[in-house]
């Protein structure tokens, strides 16, 4: 009966305090919605690679340089040749396997497609546990002509029935053969940093040609992962590294050992998604820090909803002050009361709960679109026990405060009527708790206009070049195009739409890095200095439309190619021609850039005949051009003249791009039908560079808005009960003479003062975290500017707080006052 | 001082116009101390609203020191009203949050007088309805005695030539009540208008003049020797 009683008294209450239950559902809904999409987004980042069976035995090797004057640059593949040392030299090594992605071609019936296809050991599959559909995993490495695919390639080219047994030819560059598919896997989840479609062995003879992917002990081409026994340490193998560096790698001239310049670490599967490096891996890592801000965040949000229910139940108690002194009056125990209030919050939050679930499923495609994942709520999994857990102890915590304020009244003082039977310690706390979910509320807007001021600043950087209109063609590392090289590029350039065209090895905004090691002749015979080597073709400069500081561009007619190996051991002349930029003037100390040119650069070859010198002649100085990401340090650069390699060509265009890329198209595949065309353009692979921060970015300004919409929205209530509270008060300043605007300016100074005070915690917090998370980037926005952010946000509080205020002020302070006096 | 010429308000809900003073007429002098008395419903207390300005007729004239605020609107009102007008309530009416110091303040807050000549006046007037000594106490610390002599202090302390006072000794004891009814003759003979909406017959008596009125009329006006 009691029960019932509650229920008919708790569904009455939220029915007819219309605004209270609508704000307190709306808040809690939007701020449990928010937090299970955070939540979903956590869960996913921190669940990579967890899959694996035998996980937790699982480790990838990371080999990391220590260049002089260069800081340390760590990648998250190392060299191929490790590959037979490690098993050979630790026996709790189980398997170990290289993994390298490359692009080939996948040829049937005349028809290229263009696939990524995975180059592993036969250790590959006992590491990792793949799903397998049909066929079989066993022994199918060891026979070179073997192919893998996951269902997606299998059904792509084999629609009509088993690809088990059928027969593909792919073009990988080195070579050009036919595979026979001998299982088939399911697709890999998303969350893993292997990105694996379809898995070939490596060969290593095939692959001699192109000696850097699995032959070197100084290129890092692959990533190499193994397993250990179980019960193993890490440790002991990372400890082990240095000793084991020394004893394989090559000795150096100069008698250093390896191990002072070169690490190797190992880190768990697990932990790549979010803290490995990012150099060199294949899909788009996670990151610790995002996953902890986004989690503080999801927490605040939860905990500024609790608050606004918190205040407005606290707030709303001497209007029920009556009912709670009838129900002890008829005997009802504090207890009694005590559940009572407890059970009508938490039928709050189950019906914001269910409010929050639709908003949920409403806001996932677009959450999904944002942050670039395919997230997705179980309702078969214990997901919906966690999640109605959640919202029962946010009702339990929300609602015993305000049940043990409630309870607590004395029934003989309530009914005597004429006493306002708040206490000030409750108006104290509830304005405590506005001023923290307002210094909350600021800190987050700050930290979003901090975060996007960043993004905007990267993006509009000036790089040094003009990014606009430049087409990117990829693709032209394979042997069918490189050579029509030349014929592509006279071709492209008689194309009306091409104001200049070059060719080059690496395009703005794509991640690899070619480092050579040169000296001045000054420098000592055993130093040098680490540059990063850009090959490119003639007309490069103009077409990027970088300028001079001082000498010239390379001319076709001036003889500026560079010596090869065999021509300097013949004695026919080692000179070449150099371009640097201006950091490595700098670095070298090459004086101004008219004194740098006419200097010289010594670069060392070596070769079967043993160590030569290459002379290069610095003819021109450029700016620092910010070609890859600003995320890293401007290198010393060095730009080579390289007329008959390239891995792009790089049109200069004007008018209609798609015209620009169909004509650009149509030349390719009359010269090379082998090969699938492929582009870009210039603009939008260094936007690509910021994707994962765009998304993460939108998705923080969109929940930092939730929160400050929920701040507000406890506010606007807050203000209603307020003012209603107050209306005795405001008639008797009427009667006083007091005139509309003197009673607005009342009540919004009262909820102003919070929002100040929040302001002046808020501020030198967000400073101060703000200033260190700058710090990370290299190019970065000026701390004043946080301060000007500050403002803006604490204005724009007030603004909003204001603006929230102010309506209900407007309404109360209108009304008559004698109805406020009359009915007493 | 003011004269209320024909006189009537009406309330008008969706169905029902309910006639709440009904053509009346009245006429009060500078110092004249006026009590209206009559059944509950009788209209005397919207009468009383009309007279402080706080509500407005539906027609009639109402002049106040000669001059028609029958039209004006809420803000013309309120000037008049805090210049002219002070009001006690049945229910005394201070606002909890602010002590008794406060309280009084309001009343001259609104008036555009320096914060120095504020504090003398509500000093003075506070000796003069002996409640100096709780000053700093809040209204829950007082008894309703004491609380109405607060209200009173706070009608009073802009020198307002008018004290309009809607059943004061309503929730008073005989004690205090007769303590509030003495303080208000006192006004009274220092030259404040006062009119007074009273059940009370004795407390009637304190008035030179009584009102009756019924169903929105005056039925009859007595005069005191």
């Amino acid at each position: 009966m009691i029960l019932k009683n509650y229920t008919v008294s708790a569904w009455r209450n939220i029915y007819n305090h219309k605004l209270f239950s609508a704000i307190n559902i709306l808040g809690l809904a939007i701020g449990l919605a928010a937090c299970m999409l955070i939540a979903l987004f956590v869960r996913d980042e921190v669940s990579y690679d967890r899959f694996w069976d035998n996980a937790d035995n699982i480790y990838r090797m990371h080999q990391t340089f220590l260049p002089t004057g260069r800081p340390p640059m760590v990648f998250s593949v190392a060299a191929g040749k490790i590959y037979h040392a490690l098993e050979q030299d630790f026996p709790q090594v189980v398997e170990a396997s290289r993994e390298a992605n490359k692009r080939a071609t996948f040829i049937m019936d005349n028809q290229y497609f263009e696939e990524q296809i995975s180059l592993v050991d036969p250790g590959f599959f006992q590491i990792f546990d793949f799903n397998v559909l049909e066929g079989s995993l066993e022994n199918t490495l060891e026979d070179q002509s073997s192919l893998v695919l996951n269902k997606t390639l299998a059904d792509k080219y084999f629609p009509d029935g088993s690809a088990l047994g059928q027969s593909i030819t792919i073009n990988a560059d080195v070579y050009e053969r036919e595979f026979v598919v001998r299982a088939i896997i399911e697709d890999m989840p998303e969350n893993s940093q292997l990105a694996a479609s379809a898995i070939v062995s490596i060969v290593e003879e095939e692959w001699k040609v192109q000696s850097w992917m699995f032959d070197q002990w100084f290129s890092v081409n692959a990533h190499l992962y193994f397993s250990l026994t179980p019960g193993s340490d890490i440790t002991d193998i990372n400890d082990q590294m240095p000793a084991f560096i020394d004893r394989h790698f090559p000795e150096q001239d100069n008698g250093d050992r390896v191990s002072s310049f070169i690490l190797l670490n190992s880190q768990n599967i697990e932990d790549l998604h979010l803290l490995g490096p990012s150099n060199g891996e294949y899909k788009p890592m996670g990151s610790m820090a995002t996953v902890i801000t986004f989690s503080a965040v999801a927490i605040l949000i939860l905990v500024i909803a609790s608050i606004n229910f918190m205040n407005l139940s606290t707030a709303r108690a001497s209007q029920r002050a009556k009912e709670v002194s009838l129900r002890k009056v008829m005997g009802a125990s504090r207890k009694n009361l005590v559940v009572q209030f407890i059970g009508e919050s938490i039928i709050i939050t189950l019906v914001a709960l269910f409010v929050s679930v639709v908003i949920v499923e409403m806001a996932l495609p677009i959450y999904n679109q944002t942050i670039g994942k395919q997230l997705a709520f179980n309702y078969a999994s214990t997901d919906v026990l966690i999640i109605i857990g959640l919202a029962v102890s946010v009702g339990v915590l929300g609602g015993i405060y305000p049940a043990l304020i409630l309870s607590g009244f004395r029934p003989a003082e309530v009914l005597k009527a004429n006493q306002s039977s708040e206490t000030g310690a409750s108006a104290k706390l509830r304005a405590a708790l506005v001023i923290f979910q307002f210094a909350v509320s600021i800190t987050l807007f700050v930290s979003t206009a901090v975060v996007y001021g960043q993004m905007l600043y990267a993006k509009n950087k000036d790089l040094g070049f003009n990014k606009e209109n430049l087409l990117v063609i990829n693709n032209l590392f394979r042997d069918a195009a490189s050579e029509k090289l030349s014929l592509l590029v006279e071709e492209y350039k008689r194309l009306p739409q091409a104001i200049s065209v070059t060719w080059s090895n690496d395009a703005p905004g794509r991640p690899t890095e070619n480092n050579t090691g040169m000296r001045t002749p000054e420098m000592p015979e055993t130093e040098s200095l680490l540059m990063g080597n850009r090959g490119i073709g003639y007309d490069y400069f103009e077409t990027y439309q970088i300028p001079l500081l001082a000498g010239r561009y390379y001319d076709i007619n001036m003889n500026d190619e560079r010596a090869t190996y065999e021509s300097i051991v013949a004695g026919e002349g080692h000179s070449s021609a150099l371009i640097i930029n201006e950091t490595a003037l700098n670095r070298f100390a090459l004086g101004t850039p008219q004194e740098a040119v006419g200097k010289l650069l010594y670069r060392p070859l070596s070769g079967d005949e043993g160590e030569v010198i290459r002379e290069h002649t610095i003819i021109g100085v450029i700016p620092d051009v910010y070609l890859d990401t600003l995320k890293k340090e401007m290198r010393p650069e060095i730009f080579e003249l390289r007329p008959e390699f390239a891995q792009y060509i790089t049109i200069r265009f004007t008018g209609d791009p798609a015209a620009m890329v169909s004509a650009a198209q149509a030349i390719w595949e009359q010269e090379v039908p082998s090969i699938p065309f492929g582009y870009d353009h210039a603009i939008d692979q260094l936007a690509e560079q910021y994707a994962t921060e765009q998304g993460e970015m939108t998705m923080f300004a969109a929940f930092s808005g939730l929160a400050i919409f929920i701040a507000c929205l406890g506010l606007y209530g807050l203000a209603s009960f307020t003012a209603e509270r107050r209306t005795k008060e405001i008639g008797v300043r009427k009667v006083m003479g007091a005139t509309v605007y003197d009673i607005v300016k009342l009540l919004v100074w009262q909820f102003s003062k919070p929002v100040i005070i929040a302001n002046l915690i808020a501020w030198p917090v967000s400073f101060y975290a703000m200033s260190i998370w700058l710090e990370s980037f290299v190019y970065r926005i000026e701390d004043v500017l946080i301060f000007s952010f500050c403002a803006i946000a604490g204005i724009a509080a007030l603004l909003i707080a204001w603006a929230t205020v102010a309506g209900n002020s407007m309404r109360v302070a209108k009304a008559n006052p004698i109805k406020a006096l009359r009915y007493e | 001082m003011l004269k209320l010429q024909d006189l009537t308000k009406a309330y008008r809900t969706d169905e029902v116009e309910t006639v709440a003073l009904n053509n009346v007429n009245i006429e009060i002098e500078h110092g004249e101390f006026v009590a209206i008395m009559g059944p509950s419903g009788c209209g005397k207390s919207t009468l009383l609203n009309i007279v402080g300005m706080l509500d407005t007729p539906t027609s009639g004239h109402y002049f106040f020191n000669g001059e028609d605020v029958a039209g004006y609107s809420e803000a013309q009102l309120g000037v008049i009203r805090k210049q002219h007008i002070g009001f006690i309530f049945q229910s005394f009416n201070l606002i909890d949050e602010l002590s008794v110091f406060e309280n009084i303040e309001l009343a001259l807050l609104y008036h555009d007088i320096p914060a120095s000549e504020r504090k003398e006046r509500v000093a003075a007037v506070m000796d003069k309805v002996g409640i100096a000594h709780r000053a700093k106490h809040m209204p829950s610390q007082l008894s309703g005695g004491q609380q109405q002599r607060v209200a009173v202090a706070r009608a009073v302390v802009g020198n307002q030539s008018m004290i309009l006072a809607d059943e004061p000794t309503g929730n008073l004891d005989t004690a205090h009540g007769q303590e509030v009814m003495e303080m208000l003759q006192k006004l009274n003979e220092e030259g404040t208008t006062i009119v007074m909406v009273t059940h009370s017959p004795s407390h009637a008596d304190y008035a030179r003049r009584t009102i009756n009125l019924l169903d929105g009329h005056v039925v009859t006006e007595s005069m005191r020797a």
